[in-house]
């Protein structure tokens, strides 16, 4: 057993009470004035630095979260032995630009083209993050946590808010599904057709996912058991070009000779109150993309319409399931369908924690031309960032290797497309298909870090005087 | 026009290929070249790419020195092959992404060839997830294996530890080849430094550090498929 107090809190909560999210990307000034401050942040003292969130709550719901994630030039920044540095995955070691070609970053993603402080990813050695219900909240825990300018430096400020219902950017709800763990979660309490994951799927010295394989924890003890890793994306979406392109397929769809089988003349009801049959194709396009209706309904429970009543995570992808192969939510978490891979069904499994930034796009002004910086601030954490966020972004999300139907395609939402190559098929109830084209890329990544997310254990350890 | 050189200058393109010049450059010139402009060792591996067809049939060649130098050495290896072979083909069924795998005993060496799809280390760490008994079996009986063995306890360094051992893949193109290098001295991807007239040397002296490459990173007589798309297409199930 473990416990939930040698946690950072935001491994296994989603702080869903706290829509403001504000990531203070700061390099360590001085390295002793840097390990006061981590010493600070986990004191028990309610005046200064603000105090680590941890899993276990107690009795009262803070008012406020607070997180940090140390890179492994941060880590280095603060003196940590080098027997230690050695420990940590290459990964890790090398950084998130170093991996660039396997993530996607390539082409208007690609490292070179990251704005600052990411275009010196060498400078970023720790990133804090603070939830809030307000923004008042936000700047005074920001104060609290800069008070001492000698610890640490601000180098840019990444702030993001949920929208109402968990909806994001591209009009989808997100934040629907979480690996359940066992050992921590009530089986009877989320329902789910995904086994429960291993505590190893997400915390270092536990059993993994892989039966029989450990991933190498960082020694001492302290410093790495309960810890894990953090894949963090700044990902920019393009809305206007999201809502373009299903216009475009809408539109060629009218015209296509099979599209009574995708939407039976009459059945647009069915889709959305008073949707035309162009809105009403575009909302098909939409759920087939995705894999979810905009409203969050599996397409694996309800393929023909959006269904207010299907359950949003029991499902699975076994026997015919109507969700499309290449299909974003199927393509970055195939679930207990199958896959080319079959050890690795459900190893590569992520907490997910995402806040949108940027104003919600508002369609009664398509095509601005000054559209405002729109995206997505987010967290991908587990416990091996190269067993499970390299090896689903390389193999499964690009490239499309774990079904030889999707071979060769991207991820539809979130893949490194190039309109002149891209492709998607939309499956028909007949067992045929209709091949989309052209898809742009809709999200380009705009920065991002490997972080590791140390247990309340390692922090002490970290901010003892000598390590 | 090759009637008016003078004899000056067939004796200079006659003396490359005497037998003395090569030994003399081979035994002083090299080396000193070496002294003078350290190279480091090529990282092993398929190029990086992002283009369909030039990420699968990925080509990786292994040449593990053997810890026993003898006949009997080489009949170890060749056994421990041999008692695996059942589980090498439930692996090979199980991780699904590669096409081949080939065991080659050269000198002292037992090496192994294959052909995958996809990311090397996912490949490596699903075949220690599988058959990773087979590994232990194989860099057991090799220099420098023990300490990453049990390789399902050690999956980092294993896979590390495999990396190092994959050869350079010299590209066909002389450029990428100079770019491979600038690349591992940390200089930026488009020097334009690219004196074709340096290559001759900068070859010699990458295959000094790295005795043996794979030249080429395979040749097909058809586009790059997947070990699943294959199957599929010949009915066989995936």
């Amino acid at each position: 057993m473990f416990d939930l107090a040698d946690l950072q809190g935001n491994i296994l909560r989603g702080y869903t009470k706290k829509p403001h999210v504000r990531y203070l990307i700061l390099e360590v000034a001085d390295p002793i004035a840097a390990r006061r401050w981590l010493a600070a942040s986990v004191s028990g003292r309610s005046d200064g630095v603000p105090q680590i969130t941890t899993g276990n709550w107690g009795a009262n719901r803070p008012d406020t979260c607070f997180n940090i994630g140390l890179t492994y030039e941060g880590l280095r920044a603060l003196g940590t032995p080098s027997a230690s540095l050695e420990m940590f995955p290459n990964e890790f070691v090398e950084g998130m630009t170093a991996r660039a070609w396997k993530l996607g970053d390539v082409g208007p993603s690609a490292p070179e083209n990251w704005p600052a402080p990411f275009n010196e990813p060498k400078r970023i050695h720790l990133i804090a993050t603070i939830y809030a219900e307000n923004v008042e909240q936000l700047d005074e825990i920001q104060e609290r946590a800069l008070t001492d300018g000698r610890a640490l430096r601000l180098l840019a400020i990444r702030e993001g808010c949920s929208f109402p219902d968990d909806v994001v950017h591209f009009g989808y709800r997100d934040n629907i599904t979480q690996p359940r763990f066992e050992g921590v979660h009530d089986p009877e309490r989320y329902p789910d057709k995904q086994p429960r994951a291993p505590l190893g799927t997400v915390l270092l010295g536990h059993p993994t996912n892989l039966e029989g394989l450990k991933w190498r924890v960082p020694l001492p003890a302290a410093l790495g058991h309960n810890g894990t890793f953090n894949a963090f994306r700044v990902l920019e979406q393009d809305v206007a070009g999201f809502e373009k392109y299903l216009d475009r397929a809408a539109s060629d769809l009218l015209e296509h000779p099979q599209v009574e089988e995708l939407l039976p003349h009459g059945a647009e009801e069915k889709i959305g109150k008073g949707l035309s049959r162009r809105a009403a194709l575009r909302e098909i396009v939409a759920a087939n993309l995705c894999g979810r209706w905009r409203d969050g309904t599996p397409l694996a429970l309800s393929a023909d319409a959006p269904d207010p009543k299907a359950d949003l995570t029991d499902f699975d992808y076994v026997g015919e399931s109507r969700c499309p192969y290449g299909a974003h939510i199927r393509r970055c978490n195939p679930r207990g369908g199958q896959i080319v891979q079959r050890v690795a069904n459900n190893s590569r499994r992520l907490v997910r924690r995402g806040v949108p930034y940027g104003p919600a796009y508002d369609p009664a002004k398509p095509g601005d031309r000054d559209e405002p910086k729109r995206g997505l601030l987010g967290n991908f954490i587990g416990a091996s960032l190269g067993a499970q966020f390299e090896a689903m972004s390389c193999d499964w999300l690009n490239l499309g290797l774990q079904d030889p139907r999707i071979t060769g395609s991207n991820d539809p939402i979130a893949g490194a497309n190039d309109a002149g190559t891209s492709w998607f098929d939309l499956p028909l109830k007949s067992g045929g298909s209709i091949r989309l084209r052209g898809l742009p890329q809709f999200v380009r990544t705009r920065g991002g870090a490997y972080t590791f997310l140390p247990s309340l254990s390692a922090i002490r350890f970290l901010g003892s005087p000598t390590i | 026009m090759p009637g008016d050189e003078g004899l000056l200058d067939r004796v200079v393109d006659w003396l490359p290929k005497t037998l003395v010049f090569k030994r003399v450059a081979s035994w002083t010139l090299v080396p000193l070249w070496a002294r003078l402009t350290p190279v480091k060792p090529l990282p092993g591996g398929p190029h990086l790419s992002f283009q369909h067809g030039d990420n699968v049939q990925c080509m990786m060649n292994l040449i593990m020195p053997l810890k026993v130098k003898s006949p009997i050495g080489r009949a170890e290896a060749a056994l421990a092959i041999a008692q695996n072979k059942d589980a090498i083909f439930a692996g090979l069924n199980n991780v699904g992404t590669v096409h081949f795998a080939r065991f080659v005993i050269v000198g002292d060496n037992i090496c192994m060839f294959s052909v995958y799809d996809g990311d090397f280390t996912n490949y490596i760490r699903d075949f220690i997830a599988t058959i990773g008994s087979v590994f232990n079996a194989v860099v057991e009986l090799v220099e420098g294996g023990d300490d990453v063995i049990p390789c399902e306890e050690n999956v980092e360094a294993f896979i590390q530890w495999v990396h190092e051992r994959d050869l350079y893949q010299v590209p066909d193109t002389a450029t990428d080849f100079l770019r491979d290098q600038e690349a591992l001295n940390g200089e930026g991807a488009v020097s334009g430094n690219d004196d074709l007239t340096l290559l001759p040397r900068k070859l010699v002296l990458q295959l000094r550090a790295n005795a043996n490459v794979s030249l080429g990173s395979g040749y097909r007589a058809y586009p790059g498929f997947s070990v699943a798309q294959v199957r599929k297409q010949l009915g066989l199930g995936w």
